[in-house]
């Protein structure tokens, strides 16, 4: 972020140089005086959705939440201990919600139990990061305040579009995981199983490899001569 | 249809929270406090990115991006004006916040641009943030196909919404 900060004000501040200097100085308070204004109603809106908020925590409904995810979590971490998945099911509730701030810390705290010192990401690491960074919010809060505040005729009418897209992004990401690892994965775990099958007291297990991803490996191969011709 | 959500939502939360005895008004009140917190934390980082945003708008910079990429959104089916949204959304979230808000007093909220706008925001999340800030007390170093993945599931996700918004 501080470098993509950095490129908009020199590019903008070296820009005026040469078109309008004034306006330099003028738009860069002004920006300033726009984020006091934008504060303030954002904390309009933070205490109305906040409070909301406490009376769903209080119901204990993210409790009843966790319950319900606990299945499919398990599921899509399956080499994850018990302690890493309420980590995990505590995240996924926080976000669903829509309380980034609280999810955070229990992400923080499932990536280090799965840490095994690796400088490369887990599969399981990574499966987190995109669940997370694909928006699982089903409730805009801050959208909906904004549009309330902007004057909107029905601040809430972009829900279901907004719920399919952000339904349709985390299934793909979720998919996409899972045909990454495959791709990226799977290949290091049969070369081992061919050179023990070379062997000439190879592990037998390795003969029970479901064919399929060999298969796929073989067309990823083949794509790869085709590219290599090209 | 979509204007009852919020309503119901909080009818039931409330007529609950009472008939459970969880005292809906001192709730309510613990939650609200939060957000003076929340308001301070993040109002450094509202104000850095809003000055840097006024100006590379009225620099005329953010316009020439908007016209580079017209071709790319509109074959995508995007106005041209969410370039710089689609642009800071992966990376800050005060940066795209304050460029939402730049479109509801340009566009007006209600404007296929607004509610497109609304739309991207709200099914998206802060991708590069959120990537660093979990992994920052681990020992990863590298992400592997992480940030892809989730840049094209956002990608792909946002131009449905936006598609889905003709019909709603």
């Amino acid at each position: 972020m501080a470098i993509i900060w950095l490129i908009m004000l020199c590019a903008s501040l070296g820009l005026m140089i040469f078109t309008d200097p004034a306006a330099a100085v003028n738009s860069m308070i002004t920006g300033a005086h726009g984020a006091v204004e934008l504060s303030l109603n954002l904390m309009a809106l933070y205490a109305f959705w906040l409070g909301f908020f406490s009376l769903i925590e209080r119901l204990g409904l993210s409790r009843g939440l966790e319950r319900l995810l606990r299945p499919v979590i398990s599921r899509l971490f399956p080499s994850c201990d018990a302690e890493t998945r309420k980590f995990i099911t505590m995240n996924v509730s926080a976000n669903l919600l829509g309380l980034g701030n609280a999810a955070t810390p229990m992400a923080i705290s499932a990536i280090n139990r799965m840490d095994t010192g690796d400088k490369k990401a887990s599969t399981d690491m990574i499966m987190l990061t995109v669940i997370s960074a694909t928006s699982l919010q089903i409730l805009p809060t801050t959208v909906i305040g904004m549009r309330a505040t902007a004057g909107s005729a029905n601040p809430a009418d972009f829900l279901f579009p907004s719920l399919i897209a952000t339904i349709l992004s985390t299934f793909i990401g979720i998919v996409g995981v899972k045909l990454c690892a495959k791709i990226f994965d799977r290949p290091r775990k049969n070369r081992k199983a061919e050179i023990s099958t070379a062997a000439p007291l190879g592990n037998v297990a390795a003969t029970q490899k479901p064919r399929r991803t060999r298969v796929k490996r073989d067309r990823a191969q083949k794509q790869k001569r085709k590219a290599v011709k090209a | 249809m979509s204007a009852y959500i919020i309503p119901v939502l909080f009818l039931i939360v409330l007529a609950a929270s009472f008939i459970r005895r969880r005292e809906p008004y001192g709730g309510f009140i613990d939650g609200a406090k939060q957000a003076v917190d929340l308001t301070i934390n993040v109002f450094p980082y509202l104000l850095a990115i809003m000055v840097a945003v006024e100006a590379f708008r009225v620099s005329g910079a953010s316009a020439m991006l908007a016209n580079a990429l017209e071709p790319v959104l509109k074959s995508v089916g995007l106005p041209k004006e969410l370039a710089e949204l689609m642009f800071l959304r992966p990376v800050s979230g005060a940066g795209s916040l304050a460029i939402l808000d730049g479109i509801y007093t340009n566009y007006g909220a209600d404007s296929y641009v607004g509610r497109c706008a609304s739309v991207i925001y709200g099914s998206s999340e802060t991708i590069f943030y959120i990537s660093t800030i979990y992994f920052s007390q681990s020992h990863v170093k590298r992400l592997r196909y992480a940030i892809p993945v989730a840049l094209v599931a956002t990608l792909t996700g946002c131009i449905v919404g936006c598609y889905m918004l003709r019909f709603f």
